[in-house]
């Protein structure tokens, strides 16, 4: 640090004589070449993206587990992300059950993992199993996990020795009865838990095959991206064609070219996972975090390899349906609301700012089924993801305040039924529903008379 | 020192000291709100009755003074059916009306004209004290208050207001007064509806104002054509 912190110095004095444009250029610079982030650092703020301190004699091993770590995005439960320590745990996970706690997982002994044995890491990551193997709930996706290599287990497991310990006692178990009751966790495995381990297909290239283990395993996309029956368990024919969580809908990402992502180039894909987002899409919401934490530190051949297998999967049987026609008044009203409030950032054209607001036109988030995240981002506005490679992103204010229900509903109907996209109207009743739910103010009233 | 000299040596000074404690906020970290916030105008709470800092004798004489300065005409309604004086009771009761970014610690001096007010008095006060005063005169000159008066006796009392040759008394500046209330009546009939004047966008549909957009590259090539952009307001539900 010492060291780095001189460089620092000495590149100001210099640079105090060219200019403050040279300035940025080498700041920049001097952030890609540190390389990969620690895990576990970003949190919703402008602290998010920070350059780990560089270990020259580093254990290859441990480095190649950071990015194990990375790639499974442990930090994105594990680190509380409002001024929590790396891995100490504490965060809330709302599930439709009741709310769990992530668990410490540094390496401190008394309240971490610091005391677990290897076998019993391992055991915990790939088969659900707690230290002294009482069931943990799936909320940790040991079901994905469980195609985690044994290699990257044991790398994983020498870089979690490293995480420094933190004491933090974290009670995970806060779930209501008859749910507060681990032993259930056995039904569920016999019903939903796969433990096959990864198998390659001998037929596909190394590239898709490593592809399909990262989206099947590390990167457990399934969790959000696939639908889940009433008990929670992955709808697994219909892997990853889009899947529902609070106030979001992750949308298909498989090869179907009206829903999924079958219609961008692989470069697209590759330039969303890496920076947040592309000339299409801006990822917001739960990918946001996916993105800070996880794949932006991911390298481009493992982000081809996954945006070739998720291409190569066939998805959802989605077509495009007529789109509905401006004839309508939803569709009228939509334009109107879209020209005066809408377009200055999305353009009239419906393709967005590239790296700045997500396009429309094509989008297959714009076009799902399900409009939650629309009415959702809408409502409630939206911050994009914030990577290395687009460090301030962009953001969208909040329209609860501005526009009435009926008017983000027809808004919604129009940009899925503009620029060639083809959806199913939004109705005026669920934006009222997201409202309530988000706990968001009524829209004001015009003439500023009531409150 | 000449102007160039300045500047770089501005800049190193800049770059030397400030911008690597800067750099953090610059280079990571998104925008700084967080989603479900908004900024939203402030708007001040009407009291009971629905008026938030005038009595119901100082806003129908506010109304008055506010349609002799734009009265109905073939253009556009008058300044009273606009809301004028809703905008201005608002305002008064806001921080506009507590004088919150005036410097008024004194000592108070009567300066030129071009030095602008010189008074003591917030802006609310000044309206109070104003409408009291030009009560007072019209009662000792019609018996009657401003209200009743007729349209031409109105007008004839703004006039003298403005040009000077009327005095209200030792208590207001008068000509002071007057501009204020021109001033707050214009703002009135031409600020955003969402501010309790302007009622359904009349001025500016009166003048052609597109209102609160802000994106027209698609109309900016449409040089000498005539727009037709329907005028929006910031909650506009007629949209």
């Amino acid at each position: 640090m010492i060291a780095r912190h001189r460089k620092t110095l000495a590149a100001v004095a210099l640079l105090s004589l060219s200019g403050a444009i040279g300035l940025y250029g080498a700041y920049g610079v001097a952030d890609a070449a540190d390389g990969i982030v620690q895990p576990g650092q970003q949190s919703g703020n402008s602290q998010g993206v920070q350059a780990p301190a560089t270990q020259p004699q580093e254990d290859p091993a441990v480095a190649r587990g950071r990015y194990v770590a990375i790639a499974g995005d442990c930090a994105a439960c594990h680190t509380d992300p409002h001024q929590g320590k790396p891995f100490a745990g504490g965060y809330a996970l709302e599930t439709p059950f009741g709310k769990l706690l992530a668990s410490n997982i540094t390496s401190d002994k008394a309240t971490g993992i610091g005391d677990w044995s290897e076998e019993q890491f391992t055991r915990a990551v790939r088969e659900g199993k707690g230290r002294h193997g009482e069931n943990l709930y799936p909320a940790m996706p040991y079901n994905a996990y469980v195609k985690v290599s044994d290699q990257d287990m044991h790398d994983l497991w020498a870089y979690m020795q490293t995480v420094p310990a933190v004491n933090n006692q974290v009670v995970s178990n806060q779930l209501p009865f008859p749910f507060n009751i681990r032993l259930m966790m056995m039904g569920w495995n016999l019903l939903f838990f796969d433990k096959t381990p990864f198998k390659p297909v001998t037929e596909a290239s190394a590239d898709l095959n490593r592809g399909a283990y990262l989206v099947q395993g590390l990167g457990h996309c399934a969790a959000c991206h696939t639908e889940k029956n009433f008990l929670g368990g992955d709808k697994n024919d219909r892997f990853l064609q889009g899947g529902d969580l609070a106030g979001w809908h992750a949308p298909e990402i498989t090869g179907n070219r009206y829903a999924g992502v079958g219609g961008w180039t692989s470069e697209q894909i590759v330039q969303y996972l890496k920076t947040g987002s592309n000339d299409i899409a801006v990822a917001s919401g739960p990918m946001a975090e996916a993105v800070t934490n996880s794949t932006q530190h991911m390298s481009n051949q493992d982000l081809n390899a996954i945006a070739a297998y998720l291409q190569s999967l066939p998805g959802s049987k989605a077509t495009k349906p007529q789109p509905l026609t401006a004839v309508q008044q939803a569709m009228k009203q939509g334009a109107n609301v879209y020209s005066a409030n809408c377009s200055a950032c999305h353009n009239s054209d419906g393709k967005g700012i590239n790296q700045l607001a997500a396009g429309l036109g094509n989008n297959p988030a714009v076009q799902a089924a399900n409009p939650q995240s629309l009415t959702t981002t809408v409502l409630q506005g939206g911050r994009g993801a914030v990577t290395l490679g687009n460090p301030t992103s962009g953001a969208m204010p909040s329209f609860a305040w501005k526009l009435s229900d009926q008017q983000i509903a027809s808004v919604l109907t129009y940009i899925r039924n503009t620029w060639g996209n083809a959806a199913p109207a939004v109705d005026a009743h669920q934006v009222a529903q997201t409202r309530k739910d988000l706990k968001l103010p009524a829209q004001m009233s015009a003439d500023g008379s009531a409150r | 020192m000449q102007r160039r000299e300045f500047l770089s040596s501005a800049l190193a000074l800049a770059a030397a000291s400030t911008l690597p404690a800067a750099r953090a906020e610059v280079v990571s970290g998104g925008q700084p709100w967080e989603p479900g916030q908004a900024n939203l105008p402030a708007l001040p709470a009407p009291r009971q009755g629905g008026l938030a800092y005038f009595t119901q004798a100082e806003f129908d004489t506010a109304g008055a003074l506010a349609d002799r300065l734009i009265p109905a005409d073939e253009l556009s309604i008058g300044g009273k059916e606009a809301g004028c004086a809703t905008f201005i009771d608002r305002q008064l009761a806001g921080d506009y009306g507590r004088g919150a970014t005036l410097y008024r610690l004194g000592r108070f001096v009567k300066g030129t004209p071009e030095q602008g007010t010189q008074s003591p008095l917030t802006p609310a006060e000044r309206w109070r004290k104003g409408l009291v005063a030009i009560d007072a005169y019209c009662q000792k000159t019609f018996s009657k208050t401003f209200v009743q008066l007729d349209g031409a006796q109105q007008d004839e009392l703004l006039r003298g207001m403005e040009s000077g040759k009327l005095e209200l008394g030792s208590e207001v500046e008068t000509r002071e007064l007057f501009e204020q209330i021109l001033a707050n009546v214009r703002e009135g009939f031409f600020a955003d509806p969402i501010y309790g004047g302007n009622k359904d966008m009349a001025s500016w549909k009166m003048i052609g104002f597109p209102g609160a957009r802000y994106d027209f590259r698609d109309v900016i090539g449409k040089k000498g054509q005539k727009l037709t952009i329907i005028p929006t307001s910031l909650i506009d539900n007629t949209l």
